[in-house]
């Protein structure tokens, strides 16, 4: 299953929630986005139990942008409880995407 | 239980990578490729690709890639999403270890291509993403009406440069010597271009930062004279360093980094080929990395063959 898109309402109401939120902040414009969509999919499925997987597109969600600092994408990143408690630039690897979730899961 | 071991285990799922996949699956090898995040390699990175034949109004790279990638896997080609972190390559069957485990092949085929060329400042890792960049087309929108530069002489400086001057509100091209390499063609746009400003004869030597990039030094490399440039983003384009690490010591390598391979694609070890922009070659284009993948294939047989 793909990574949902989600708009600002959505994200709010998931930062309420229990259950962290990783947010994949990214742009149709955006070349390395592309390129790390299909494994960001696959993190998506493999993670679906514990976190949810999802993306903001900047170009539609501009002020939520803003407020979360994004100034370079693709930025992905981990909130907990409502707070942003790490991110990662254009990770290079499935692999450096899933080193940095257990991590920041542990913060 | 014995582990798996594949005919044919190809590193890097870019254009040569795929190719070989292709022509291994058909030819009834049991391959797999590894790749470290999604198809395409560089070549993904590229909006439009006007010089491969048979798209006349150009295509893709991101998509070329993914088309790449399934007409592999429609042949019977699989793909492991695995980060290669070291390999055995004198070992019979070959091993390859990876994010995903271990995996075993009778023969190796590296297409792990090239990357950005750093300049190798202090700092200058911990500035990528806030305020260096390799890629222009990737991070360019980030600097709508701000001051960037670009530093290299080469075509992708230059196209950097250009689609930069689209952007930002000023680009400063800075390079170390007194004229551009790039291709003819891409001249007469620049000179076009109002908000371009060469500096040449000169060196960045050093990133300047608060909690981003501020500006850098330069230095002119005639005079030795030293100044700083305010800026809020630093395009790096000097060039393409070979992936090439994991097989220092046990591959021949070129002064440069690349393996080295002649048109066979052989390495100087048997069972092991080297395909696309890894290779030590002269021309780097996707036309030359697929050829290199079918090579790589037919040379993989004849060792099999006499390896029963």
């Amino acid at each position: 299953m793909a990574a949902r898109n989600i708009d600002q309402i959505h994200f709010h109401k998931l930062s309420e929630g229990s259950k962290p939120v990783l947010v994949d902040f990214w742009a149709p414009w955006c070349g390395y986005c592309r390129r790390i969509g299909p494994a960001y999919d696959r993190i998506a499925d493999q993670f679906s139990e514990e976190i949810e997987v999802v993306k903001i597109n900047i170009d539609e969600e501009p002020h939520l942008a803003n407020a979360e600092k994004i100034e370079v994408i693709p930025t992905l990143v981990l909130y907990k409880n409502g707070n942003a408690v790490d991110s990662v630039v254009a990770p290079e690897s499935k692999a450096a995407i899933e080193a940095f979730i257990h991590q920041a899961l542990h913060k | 239980m014995n582990p798996h071991i594949y005919d044919m285990l190809i590193i890097g799922g870019g254009p040569a990578g795929y190719t070989a996949g292709l022509y291994a699956a058909r030819a009834g090898l049991d391959v797999l490729l590894l790749e470290k995040l999604s198809a395409g390699g560089q070549m993904a990175l590229t909006h439009q690709i006007d010089n491969y034949p048979g798209f006349p109004d150009g295509i893709d790279g991101f998509e070329l890639g993914e088309k790449m990638q399934q007409q592999a896997e429609f042949f019977g080609a699989k793909t492991e999403y695995a980060d290669v972190t070291a390999v055995e390559l004198n070992a019979d069957p070959k091993a390859v270890h990876s994010s995903e485990g271990t995996f075993y092949g009778r023969t190796v085929v590296i297409a792990t291509g090239a990357n950005p060329r750093e300049l190798g400042l202090a700092k200058e890792k911990a500035l990528v993403g806030k305020g260096v960049a390799y890629c222009a087309a990737c991070d360019g929108m980030a600097f709508r009406d701000k001051t960037v530069a670009v530093v290299g002489g080469g075509n992708s400086a230059v196209a950097d440069a250009l689609l930069l001057s689209r952007i930002a509100k000023k680009v400063y091209l800075i390079h170390r010597r007194d004229s551009l390499r790039a291709t003819k063609v891409y001249h007469h746009q620049l000179e076009k271009a109002e908000n371009v400003e060469f500096i040449w004869n000169t060196q960045v030597t050093d990133l300047l930062s608060e909690e981003k990039l501020t500006g850098v030094q330069i230095q002119n490399t005639l005079s030795g004279e030293r100044t700083t440039t305010a800026l809020d983003g630093l395009f790096i384009s000097v060039g393409r360093a070979p992936a090439t690490g994991l097989f220092d010591g046990q591959l021949a390598l070129d002064a440069s980094g690349y393996i080295i391979a002649d048109e066979s694609t052989k390495t100087s070890l048997p069972g092991v080929y080297a395909i696309g922009d890894v290779r030590s070659k002269a021309v780097r284009q996707i036309v030359t990395a697929v050829a290199d993948g079918a090579v790589a294939v037919h040379m993989a047989e004849e060792f099999l063959a006499e390896h029963v």
